[in-house]
């Protein structure tokens, strides 16, 4: 019997102190860890779809309720003064889990501006090149937002990267995702940005 | 006291080297040495994670009552690892972005769990933060010492921190890509394997 | 009263003479006929990439002998025999390094590591090619290797074609007849399906290769491309296309029947051959490569010794009324 008290109290004890420690550490992190994935993973990435943005896209973002939670929405004044905006989505499948993509869409005529991978782990020298070397996603500037942007192989109109056909389709898919958000979502955005 | 205090810090460093020797902890040996930057980061949290519960499994190991240790083992380690995940996510988000899941899997990696059975709970907190120290240095070790074999093979590169390159093979190197893929990591810690055994045989 | 039992004399026995040696020999003069129109085909080229495989692989086997400190096995010219299949899967163009590095780990990481002759689990040739294709995918796209070169047929690898346009709209474009003849574009040895196709009848009426392995391969190549073709013909293509281009003729008479990595009864053999060309086909038409033989046969050759547990009662076991 006593061991069997002091076996509960242990634990209670044990797990108690434990949580405390674990939401207090949680609430102090909570802010650095969004302004890092702000500074260190979107941000990059909204300054090379819209390199010559008249406003800050980053201070401006707002977010927009979706069936999945919210996804925060960066809007662009563009130099031809028209308003585009940019948002990210996840690819599903990748050869080493989901590939965050970011798609700068201009609002006028419906048109991907640029687009540009944020997160992945794919292998370094095959999927990782999605990142590092612009050339297959540079493939999605100027098509429409209601293009089939699918593989070739899939009957769209992306070439696969060579050697990384899995890594490529997950970025499709990220881009379909992106398109069936935005016929979703265009309305409502057009409302928080007037 | 010194002289026990300096083999129990040194045994992690060859005679006990965690991978190599002991053949633990093989999921993020395997998983995360694609890059010297990972390996290094994955062994400093697992360092940290090891200390900590090393330390404080030695304090309590009178109070803990041995029936239910496994699971007060596993509250403690638990706890270090979720601080070194949220730490990490605000300090340094582009390595968490790299080791994503494999910093929860500390929890199970045998290694943290060994040293606190095997070790910390019949020893002193002086002598378990020694040994945790010794083997997480190891373990850190290895861990980098296997990344750049295959980074330099399978990218030409090494990268030590955060995208700073130290080292970078000519233009003309074609990357033995196979190397930092999966399989590569099982071949690559096979002949480190053997060559370690090659160089301590007498 | 059974009398097809096996009966074993006294001793002593009569040595037919054969060895390592022949049997390598008899298999490298098989593999012949392939290589030289390889090499007419494709140039000086193939005949460096051929010479440079089969040196490198015996040099290889040399040095690993003098680290492991074993007795020189090199004259029975194993390393020989792998360096030369290696040598033929591999286009004309491909660089030295490549070459070097890949019966580096063929000889090496595919046979010496596991004890050297007849104790390798994977066929060591396959092993250095799984390790190239997956490091350099770039240089195994024949169309890329030999754009240089100017041909009288289809300038297209079948089975990248089949992959990257589909089967409608090159149906046609590949006739049976060239395929056979050589005229397409391949590795050096693969290409000339009539001389891999001799050389296999060779070593089976030799004894060297027991006839289960090849024609249960051909067999599961031919019903399993048939099945898929007839589910629906415009995506897969048909058998014939699959048979003649490709490593295909090199897998069933060269590759798979592989002697340490490869079962030694009959029904194994037979399940053996079909499931490895059963998963070829499966790669090519559903899969991410363009040819699955090297990945299909190195898979069946880790369940070789599952499959080899299917074999004859050994006499006076669970007899029960003797």
């Amino acid at each position: 019997m006593r061991e069997m008290i002091s076996m509960i109290v242990v634990l209670t004890v044990l797990t108690s102190v434990s949580g405390f420690l674990l939401s207090t550490v949680q609430s102090v992190t909570k802010e650095p860890i969004e302004i890092a994935i702000l500074n260190i993973v979107q941000a990059p990435a909204i300054k090379e779809i819209f390199p010559e943005a008249e406003n800050d896209p980053i201070a401006e973002r707002f977010p927009i309720e979706t069936e999945n939670g919210p996804i925060k929405i960066f809007p662009a004044k563009l130099a031809d003064g028209n308003t585009a905006i940019a948002f990210e989505t996840k690819g599903k499948g990748g050869y080493g889990g989901d590939v965050g993509f970011m798609v700068g869409i201009n609002l006028e005529n419906d048109q991907i501006i640029a687009t540009r991978v944020t997160t992945h782990s794919e292998t370094p020298g095959f999927g990782a090149r999605a990142k590092d070397d612009p050339e297959f996603v540079s493939q999605f500037a100027e098509k429409s937002m209601s293009d089939n942007l699918g593989l070739k192989s899939s009957g769209g109109s992306i070439d696969a990267m060579s050697g990384a056909t899995v890594t490529s389709m997950a970025i499709t898919l990220a881009v379909k995702e992106a398109q069936r958000l935005y016929k979703q979502l265009k309305p409502e955005i057009l409302k928080q940005i007037k | 006291m010194a002289q026990s205090l300096a083999k129990e810090f040194t045994k992690g460093l060859w005679a006990e080297i965690p991978p190599f020797r002991l053949v633990l902890g093989l999921c993020p040996v395997l998983a995360v040495t694609t890059k010297v930057e990972n390996g290094l980061g994955m062994g400093i949290a697992t360092t940290f994670v090891l200390v900590f519960s090393n330390l404080l499994v030695s304090l309590l190991r009178n109070i803990i009552p041995s029936k239910v240790r496994i699971a007060c083992y596993i509250v403690i380690i638990a706890t270090f690892v979720t601080i070194v995940e949220l730490g990490m996510q605000a300090l340094v988000y582009p390595l968490f972005l790299k080791l994503g899941i494999f910093i929860p899997l500390i929890v199970v990696n045998c290694i943290v769990l060994g040293r606190a059975e095997a070790f910390a709970s019949k020893n002193g907190p002086v002598l378990a933060v020694a040994d945790g120290l010794g083997i997480g240095i190891g373990f850190t070790l290895s861990l980098a010492a296997l990344a750049a074999v295959r980074e330099l093979l399978g990218a030409g590169t090494i990268t030590i921190w955060n995208g700073v390159t130290i080292f970078e093979m000519g233009v003309n190197f074609q990357p033995f890509a196979f190397m930092v893929q999966a399989p590569g990591a099982f071949v690559a810690l096979g002949l480190m394997l053997a060559g370690m055994n090659l160089i301590g045989k007498k | 009263m059974n009398n097809n039992k096996l009966t074993v004399s006294h001793a002593p026995f009569w040595h037919d003479g054969d060895s390592l040696f022949q049997m390598n020999l008899n298999i490298i003069i098989a593999a012949l006929p392939a290589i030289i129109f390889g090499i007419l085909q494709f140039g000086a080229p193939a005949l460096g990439v051929i010479a440079l495989a089969v040196s490198s692989a015996m040099i290889w086997e040399i040095i690993s002998n003098i680290i492991a400190r074993q007795k020189q096995t090199i004259g029975d010219l194993d390393s020989a025999l792998i360096g030369l299949l290696f040598g033929m899967m591999l286009p004309a163009t491909s660089p030295w390094w490549m070459v070097i590095i890949g019966t580096l780990v063929a000889v090496v990481v595919g046979k010496m590591i596991f004890g050297g002759t007849g104790a390798n689990p994977f066929n060591p040739a396959l092993v250095g090619m799984a390790f190239l294709m997956l490091s350099w995918p770039v240089l195994f796209d024949f169309d890329a290797a030999y754009v240089s070169y100017d041909v009288n047929y289809t300038a297209l690898a079948p089975l990248a074609a089949l992959k990257s346009m589909g089967a409608e709209s090159i149906s046609g474009v590949f006739a049976t007849g060239d395929l056979i003849m050589g005229k397409q574009l391949g590795a050096i040895g693969s290409t000339f399906g009539l001389g891999l196709i001799l050389g296999g009848i060779y070593l089976i009426l030799r004894g060297y290769v027991r006839w289960e392995i090849p024609v249960s391969f051909i067999a599961g190549i031919i019903i399993c491309a048939w099945a898929f073709n007839l589910s629906d013909p415009t995506k897969y293509a048909g058998p014939m296309i699959h048979l003649f281009s490709g490593y295909t003729l090199l897998g069933a008479f060269f590759l798979a029947p592989e002697n340490s990595s490869s079962p030694v009864n009959t029904i194994p053999m037979l399940l053996y051959g079909f499931f490895a060309a059963v998963m070829i086909i499966l790669m090519r038409n559903i899969g991410l490569y363009s040819d699955g033989t090297v990945l299909g046969i190195l898979l069946f050759n880790l369940a070789n010794p599952l499959i080899d547990s299917i074999r004859p009662k050994a006499l006076g076991k669970g007899v029960n009324h003797a």
